[in-house]
C-alpha cells in the first residue's frame, strides 16, 4: 500500500484505533498519513471506510471517488471503492444508485481478475 | 469602603450609663465585631480580586507538528531551525528533553513529551541524519539504537487566545517560568517570600518609622503586598492604605498557597506602558521587550525584566537604556550575593547589551495574520462560552517554514521592485496565502509587508478586482462541453462591442491593445486575451458562468455584467486560493482550513475539523484546464517563471492585472501547494506592475525556497492524448515526431489524421517552441518529451536535474 514506513506505521495505528472503536482517532491517523502521501489512493480508500462506518455517507462517497482519481489502473482498488460507494448509497436510501455502483464494482473486479489471473484476491486492507 | 454610621439605640446608652463594667466589655465586643466585620469585608474584597485575576488559562494555539521520517525532504539547517523554534537548547549530552547537539552529519536530540489531540507522544532520545536534502536515518537511542519509522515533534506554540479578557495577555504557569527568574525576583524584591506570612514586620517597622518621623512614605513591601497594591492601583499613599494592604496581604496568604500567589504576581505585575496598552505580567513583557517567550530568555534579559519591577517607567529600556542597564546589573549583582548565579556568570553577562527589540511587536503571536484567520474560524464555529473552557489547545495548520519563506519573499521582492522601478519606498503592499493541494490546509498567510505586526490583513480583508484570475472559470465552463470546445478550438479575438441593459456598451481590449483574429483556446488563455475570453464567456452565458462561483467557494456575487467575465469584481486573496485549490485538486473542493482540532485541557477532543471534500467539477475538464494553465507558464504571460522554477516543475498558474496596473495577481499550483499572491497599494493607486512583473515574482521567489513537488496530475479515464500540430491544430499520427501531445476528452480530438511532415535532419528533429526545446504539454509530465528529442528524458531524469540544481 505504501513504500513509506511512516505511512505504514500510521495505517497500523489507524487500524488499531478503528478496531478499538476510536473512529475519530483512526481518521486523524489517516489524515496524518495523507499529509505524507497525499496522492496515495489506499489512504483515501481507508478514510472513506472510516467515514462510512461513521455514517457520513456523502463524505464516504466523495473520498472513494477521490481514491479512484488517484488509482490509475488499479482496478481491484476501484472495485472496492465502488463497493463502498454502493454501501454508502444504501445508507442514503438510494437503492438504484447502489445497484449501479455494485454493478460497476463487479465489472471492475472481473476486469482485475482477468488481468491478474484467477489467483488475484482483494488487496485492499480492510479496516474491519 | 464607607461603613454605615451606627445609630446607637436609646436603651444601649442607658445600659452604658448604669453598668460601667459591662459597658466596657460591650464596647470591646462591638469594636471586635466591627473589626471582624471590616476584616471580613477586606477578606471578600481581596479574594474577589485574586480570583478575578486568576485568569482562566488561555487557549493555546499551536502550529503544525513536524513529522520526521526517513525520506522526508529536510535539511539539517532547517531541522535545527525547527528545534530552536521549539525552544531546544544546544547541549553536549542531550539526554534532557528539549536539548540537542550536532553529530557529524546529523543531530542528536531529545524531544519533550507532548499531549496531542489523539494521545500523548513520549519524550524520545533520537538521532537523525541527513543526506542530499532528505532525512536518511532516524533512530531512537535505547540499549541499542533502533530505527523508528516516524517521529512527531512537538508543535510550535504560535499564540494564545484569551476569551473574555483582553486578548493581549500572555499568561504563564509557574511551572513554565524559568527558575532563574523566580530566584532573581525573590533575591531582589522579597528574600523571605517563601517563609513570611505575607508581610515583613521589620520592613513595616522601618516604613512606619520613616512615615511617623515625617520622612517619605516608602516600601518594605513583600511580593504579596506588591500584588495587593497592583490589584488596587492608586498612587495614594496613606497609613490607612498601608494598613489595609498589610491586612489584605495576611488574608491572602491565609487563603492561598505561595505558588498561587507567586503565579498571580508573575502574571499581574505592571511592567510597562505601550501607548494605551498596559503591559502586565512577565509573559507579555518578554514578548514586548524581547519578542520571544519567557522560557527562551537569557540570564541578562531575565535580570532586566526583574529590575523593571521597581519602576517600569524609570527603567524603561527603550527610553532610558542606561538606567535600565545599570538596574539590570544591580539585579545581577544581587543574584551573585544570594548565590543564585556564580561570579563567573555575572562577569559573563554584565557587559552584554540589553538586547531589547527597537520596535515592540504589536501582539504576542509572530503570525498575526494567520492568528486573525484562526480567530475568525473560531468565532464562526463556536459560541464564546465554548471557548471559555480553561486551557483549550488549538492545533492549527501553520507551517512556520513555509510562512517564513512567504514573508521573506514579500519583503525581498517588494523592496526590489520599488528600487528597480524607482517607486517611492514602502508604497507597495502584498498578501500571500499558501495551502496544501489535497488537504486544503493553510500553511502560510501573509497579511502585509510588515508581517510581524498585526493590522490590516490584506489576505482576508482586502477585496481587489481579480482581473484575469477570473478567466479559468470561463475556460473550464467551455471545456466541460467537449462537443463544442477543446484546447485547440479556435476562438474569435477580433474587435467586440457588447451592448447590455443597465451598463454602458462594453468594448473589451487586449492588454497590448491589438486583436488576434482566430486563436486556439489554450493560446487565448496562455496569453490572457481579453476579447477572445469575453466573446467565449458571452457565448456560454454570463450568468451560467457567474452562477458557478459558489461551487468554487466564492460566496460573493459579482455584478451580472459581461465585464465580470474578465474579473471586474473584488475578491480577497484567500477566496482566490479556494478557487484555485479546486482546480489544483482535480475538481474536488476542499474548504480551506486553518484548524485541525481543538482539545480541552484534559485531552478530550472538543472538536475535530476533519478533511471535507466535495466534488464540484468533473476530473476531465479540470485536467484540460490544468494543461492550459501550464501553458501560461510555458509559453504565455508567466513565461518569466523560468527564472525561479525549472520547466520540469510543470507549474500551472494565471497572472492577473487590473485597469491602470492597480492590482498585480498571481495564482498557481505545484504538485503539493496552491498559492495566491496579491501586490498593490493600499491607496489603490497604479503600481506600474502587471501580474507577471509583480505578484508572479513573489510567487516564484517563495516557491523556489519551499522546494515544491512537480505538478503531475493523474490523467482521468475520460481523457486521452493526441498528437497535435501546435500552429494549425491538425492531428498527426502518434508516431509522428512533429506535433505535441495535448489532452482531449475522449472522442473530442480531431478524427482526421494529417500526413506527418517530413522533417530534415533525421533523428532528434521535432517541433520546437523557438527556444530549441521540444514542446511538452501533457500535464502529467510522463512521456513528456518526444522520444526523438530526448534520449534520456522522462520524469526521473527531470527530477534529478532539479535536485542537482538545488544542490549546486
Amino acid at each position: 500500500m505504501s513504500n513509506n514506513r511512516a505511512v505504514m506505521a500510521l495505517l497500523d495505528r489507524a487500524e488499531v484505533d478503528f478496531t478499538g472503536g476510536k473512529r475519530d482517532a483512526a481518521g486523524a491517523a489517516l489524515e496524518r498519513a495523507l499529509r505524507i502521501e497525499p496522492r496515495n489512493p489506499w489512504l483515501w480508500h481507508q478514510l472513506a471506510q472510516v467515514r462510512l462506518s461513521q455514517g457520513q455517507y456523502a463524505q464516504a462517497i466523495t473520498l472513494a471517488k477521490k481514491s479512484n482519481s488517484f488509482s490509475g489502473k488499479q482496478h481491484r482498488l476501484q472495485a472496492d471503492n465502488w463497493q463502498l460507494i454502493g454501501q454508502s448509497r444504501i445508507g442514503q436510501g438510494n437503492t438504484a444508485g447502489a445497484e449501479d455502483a455494485f454493478r460497476r464494482s463487479s465489472d471492475l473486479a472481473q476486469q482485475s481478475q482477468a488481468e491478474n489471473g484467477a489467483a488475484a484476491t482483494s488487496v485492499t486492507g480492510n479496516l474491519n | 469602603m464607607k461603613l454605615p454610621s451606627l445609630q446607637v439605640p436609646e436603651f444601649i446608652r442607658k445600659i452604658k450609663f448604669r453598668m460601667p463594667g459591662r459597658t466596657v466589655r460591650l464596647i470591646a465586643l462591638l469594636l471586635l465585631l466591627a473589626l471582624s466585620g471590616y476584616t471580613y469585608y477586606l477578606d471578600t474584597t481581596i479574594r474577589e480580586a485574586f480570583e478575578g485575576r486568576k485568569f482562566a488559562l488561555p487557549a493555546r494555539v499551536f502550529g503544525r507538528a513536524l513529522e520526521l521520517y526517513p525520506g522526508l525532504k529536510l535539511t539539517r539547517e532547517r531541522f535545527v531551525d525547527e528545534l530552536k523554534l521549539l525552544g531546544y537548547h544546544e547541549k553536549p549530552d542531550p539526554k534532557e528533553p528539549a536539548t540537542f547537539t550536532f553529530t557529524l552529519s546529523g543531530v542528536e536530540f531529545t524531544t519533550r513529551q507532548f499531549k496531542f489531540g489523539d494521545g500523548t507522544t513520549p519524550s524520545q532520545h533520537l538521532h537523525i541524519e541527513f543526506e542530499e536534502g532528505a532525512v536518511s536515518l532516524l533512530q531512537e537511542h535505547q540499549a541499542s539504537d533502533v530505527d523508528v519509522p516516524l517521529v512527531r515533534l512537538e508543535p510550535p506554540l504560535i499564540g494564545g487566545i484569551y476569551p473574555g479578557h483582553n486578548e493581549d495577555r500572555d499568561l504563564v504557569q509557574l511551572k513554565d517560568v524559568p527558575k532563574q527568574l523566580i530566584d532573581a525576583l525573590v533575591a531582589v524584591e522579597d528574600r523571605k517570600f517563601f517563609t513570611h506570612w505575607g508581610i515583613d514586620p521589620r520592613g513595616i517597622a522601618r516604613a512606619l518609622f520613616k512615615t511617623v518621623t515625617g520622612q517619605r512614605i516608602e516600601g518594605g513591601s513583600t511580593l504579596t503586598q506588591q500584588l495587593v497594591k497592583n490589584f488596587f492601583l492608586t498612587s495614594e499613599r496613606t497609613l490607612t492604605r498601608k494598613a489595609n494592604e498589610v491586612l489584605m496581604s495576611l488574608l491572602l496568604e491565609l487563603h492561598y498557597s505561595k505558588d498561587e500567589i507567586l503565579e498571580t504576581y508573575l502574571n499581574e505585575i505592571f511592567l510597562g506602558q505601550d501607548a494605551t496598552r498596559a503591559i502586565h505580567g512577565f509573559g507579555l513583557a518578554s514578548h514586548y521587550y524581547f519578542d520571544k517567550p519567557l522560557d527562551r530568555l537569557d540570564l541578562q534579559e531575565i535580570a532586566m525584566l526583574v529590575g523593571m519591577v521597581k519602576g517600569p517607567t524609570v527603567y524603561d529600556p527603550r527610553k532610558k537604556p542606561d538606567a535600565a542597564r545599570e538596574r539590570r546589573n544591580v539585579v545581577l549583582k544581587e543574584m551573585v550575593a544570594q548565590n543564585v548565579i556564580s561570579q563567573q556568570q555575572f562577569v559573563a553577562t554584565r557587559d552584554k547589551p540589553l538586547g531589547v527589540m527597537a520596535r515592540a511587536p504589536s501582539g504576542t503571536s509572530p503570525y498575526p495574520a494567520f492568528m486573525q484567520y484562526v480567530h475568525r474560524q473560531l468565532q464562526r464555529d463556536y459560541r464564546d462560552e465554548d471557548l471559555r473552557s480553561e486551557g483549550l489547545r488549538i492545533f492549527t495548520t501553520l507551517d512556520p517554514f513555509v510562512q517564513q519563506q512567504a514573508e521573506e519573499a514579500v519583503q525581498k521582492r517588494l523592496a526590489a521592485l520599488e528600487k528597480a522601478r524607482r517607486l517611492p519606498a514602502d508604497t507597495l503592499e502584498g498578501a500571500v496565502v499558501v495551502s496544501s493541494t489535497q488537504t486544503g490546509e493553510i500553511q502560510a498567510m501573509v497579511g502585509g509587508r510588515q508581517a510581524r505586526y498585526a493590522g490590516y490583513n490584506r489576505a482576508i480583508d482586502t477585496q481587489r478586482p481579480i482581473g484575469s484570475l477570473a478567466k479559468p472559470i470561463v475556460y473550464l465552463t467551455a471545456l466541460e462541453d467537449p462537443a463544442h470546445y477543446t484546447l485547440i478550438t479556435p476562438l474569435d479575438d477580433s474587435k467586440l462591442v457588447w451592448k447590455q441593459r443597465g451598463a454602458p456598451d462594453w468594448k473589451p481590449q487586449n492588454y497590448e491593445k491589438t486583436f488576434h483574429d482566430k486563436v486556439q483556446l489554450r493560446v487565448a488563455l496562455a496569453h490572457s486575451y481579453n476579447v477572445a475570453t469575453a466573446r467565449l464567456g458571452i457565448d456560454l452565458g454570463v450568468e451560467r458562468i457567474l452562477d458557478k462561483l459558489p461551487l468554487y467557494g466564492i460566496e460573493r456575487k459579482p455584478p451580472p455584467f459581461a465585464s465580470s467575465l474578465l474579473g471586474a469584481y473584488g475578491l480577497a486573496p484567500v477566496e482566490v486560493a479556494q478557487m484555485f485549490q479546486t482546480f489544483a485538486d482535480g475538481g474536488f473542493r476542499t474548504p480551506l482550513r486553518a484548524i485541525r482540532a481543538i482539545v480541552t485541557a484534559d485531552g478530550t477532543p472538543l472538536q475535530r475539523y476533519p478533511l471535507n471534500v466535495e466534488p464540484v467539477s468533473a476530473a476531465g475538464p479540470v485536467y484540460l484546464l490544468t494543461a492550459a494553465l501550464q501553458g501560461v507558464i510555458r509559453e504565455g504571460t508567466a513565461v518569466a517563471m523560468k527564472n525561479w522554477l525549472p520547466p520540469e516543475m510543470n507549474v500551472a498558474g494565471k497572472t492577473g492585472t487590473t485597469d491602470d496596473l492597480r492590482d498585480s495577481w498571481f495564482a498557481g499550483y505545484t504538485g503539493d501547494r496552491v498559492a495566491v499572491v496579491w501586490v498593490g497599494r493600499d491607496d489603490n493607486k497604479p503600481t506600474g506592475l502587471t501580474g507577471a512583473s509583480g505578484a508572479m515574482t513573489v510567487w516564484g521567489e517563495m516557491m523556489k525556497a519551499v522546494q515544491p513537488e512537480p505538478l503531475d496530475p493523474v490523467m482521468p479515464d475520460e481523457v486521452e492524448m493526441a498528437n497535435i500540430d501546435p500552429a494549425s491544430g491538425v492531428r498527426y499520427d502518434d508516431g509522428c515526431a512533429a506535433g505535441m501531445q495535448l489532452p482531449f476528452i475522449k472522442g473530442s480530438a480531431p478524427a482526421e489524421m494529417a500526413a506527418c511532415p517530413v522533417v530534415s535532419g533525421g533523428e532528434g528533429a521535432s517541433v520546437t517552441d523557438g527556444s530549441g526545446k521540444a514542446l511538452q504539454v501533457q500535464p502529467d509530465g510522463k512521456s513528456v518529451v518526444k522520444p526523438a528529442a530526448a534520449s534520456e528524458g522522462g520524469p526521473e531524469a527531470n527530477k534529478k536535474s532539479w535536485l542537482q540544481r538545488l544542490l549546486n
